[in-house]
């Protein structure tokens, strides 16, 4: 009894000893990477072995945008695995400022500060009074393994008048030349704050450990 | 009563339609797919874990380190994994500044990962690099001693290599904000605790 037991769970053993394996290759490297736990729904920021930040997950589902009636599930990948962001929402959303034209440096051409306000040097201006927009809350980034990576806040609706509404609105979209093919997506839902600070990680070359389940 | 029959058979038609040719999202449960680890009696799973977790376990940083959340703008201090104290700081904003004369682009965040402090200094000076002036809207100035800044990064400096240097600032009131070209800006306090804290060699995990 208790050997069957043991072979039955020897799977789950090895899968953990590879995703440790895994972590040690990454955890050589000075990057952060991210550690995706299906099992107990978290999402850890981890550099050298230690957790930075530990994101709850409200939800982790593989979603496809298929039309309504057909189309299969697609296989998933396996697990333990290092995936990789090949394109990712932190390298491509920024804000540019650019000069159009630069004059002669001046050491005195600044405005005569105001009394008590502190000395005024290149450089050392507040370069942003206002503030920078917020990230957004829900954003895909591109996987080496064919998929997306979606963040958002809940997952999509599964009931057949939301899945339809969305179909006949998207149908329209096609009729308009405007549709849209979306690869597969492991989708993480999360708190509206979690997704807004992960975003700026979301980067190119990004690893992402993800563990098996039990 | 006719029309609006005829009306509600357009309607549905045209959606049975669209929704024919459309698109929906459709959720299947994440589980793990097979193949993923490669298999191994007992004892060798054993021996496999015991020098994975001894790897691990050899990588985590000892003694003094700090820890800076750039979204929070939060930096923690660290001995042998106790938290000393959480400071307040300023990163960088994560915008890019392209020079009008050459497309030349720099972009200001601050580095994720690891570094170590390299050096440390009291009154640093800052040798401006040719981005403080453009991002000013002025040329770089010819003569190298326009360069030399010796107030705007406070009393003590802790260098981290390749420009990027935790400092105190002139804009304490920005203090909690992304407003750096991706340093590490602190109040003056906390940069005194932190500069007789921790010292050269120290691991800085940035994220």
């Amino acid at each position: 009894m208790a050997a069957s037991a043991m072979a039955a769970d020897a799977p789950a053993r090895v899968a953990k000893v590879a995703a440790v394996e895994l972590e040690v290759l990454l955890a050589q490297r000075p990057e952060i990477y991210l550690v995706l736990n299906p099992a107990s729904r978290t999402l850890e920021v981890k550099v050298r072995g230690i957790a930075l930040d530990r994101v709850p997950l409200a939800g982790i589902e593989m979603i496809v945008h298929a039309p309504l009636f057909g189309g299969k599930a697609p296989s998933p990948p396996p697990l333990p695995a290092i995936w990789r962001v090949v394109n990712g929402p932190g390298d491509t959303d920024r804000e540019y400022i650019a000069p159009t034209e630069l004059r002669p440096y001046n050491p005195d051409g600044y405005d005569d500060p105001q009394p008590g306000t502190p000395p005024r040097r290149p450089g050392a201006s507040a370069p942003t009074a206002t503030p920078l927009p917020e990230p957004p809350a829900s954003y895909r980034a591109q996987l080496d393994n064919g998929f997306d990576l979606w963040v958002t806040t809940a997952l999509p609706p599964q009931g057949f008048l939301p899945r339809a509404s969305a179909a006949v609105r998207d149908g329209w979209q096609r009729l308009r030349g405007r549709g849209s093919h979306l690869p597969p997506a492991i989708t993480l839902a999360m708190a509206r704050e979690d997704a807004v600070r992960l975003h700026h990680l979301m980067r190119s070359n990004m690893a992402i450990l993800v563990l098996a389940e039990p | 009563m006719v029309p609006a029959l005829a009306l509600v058979v357009v309607v549905v038609g045209t959606a049975a339609v669209l929704a024919r040719f459309g698109h929906a999202y459709r959720a299947y449960p994440f589980a793990a797919g097979g193949g993923g680890a490669a298999g191994g009696d007992a004892q060798d799973l054993a021996r496999r874990a015991a020098r994975a977790s001894a790897a691990l376990a050899r990588l985590q940083p000892r003694g003094t380190y700090l820890v800076v959340d750039t979204y929070r703008n939060r930096l923690h201090i660290f001995r042998d994994g106790e938290l000393l104290r959480t400071a307040v700081c300023s990163t960088g904003t994560g915008i890019v500044l392209r020079d009008p004369r050459t497309g030349r682009e720099w972009v200001f965040d601050t580095p994720l990962g690891e570094r170590i402090i390299e050096n440390k200094r009291r009154n640093p000076v800052w040798a401006k690099p040719d981005w403080a002036f453009i991002e000013e809207g002025m040329l770089p100035p010819t003569d190298p001693n326009e360069r030399f800044d010796d107030v705007s990064l406070g009393k003590y400096g802790l260098y981290m290599g390749d420009g990027y240097i935790i400092h105190g600032t002139l804009f304490k009131s920005l203090l909690g904000r992304r407003v750096t070209h991706g340093c590490i800006r602190l109040g003056d306090e906390d940069l005194e605790f932190v500069y007789n804290s921790t010292p050269i060699g120290a691991r800085v995990f940035l994220y």
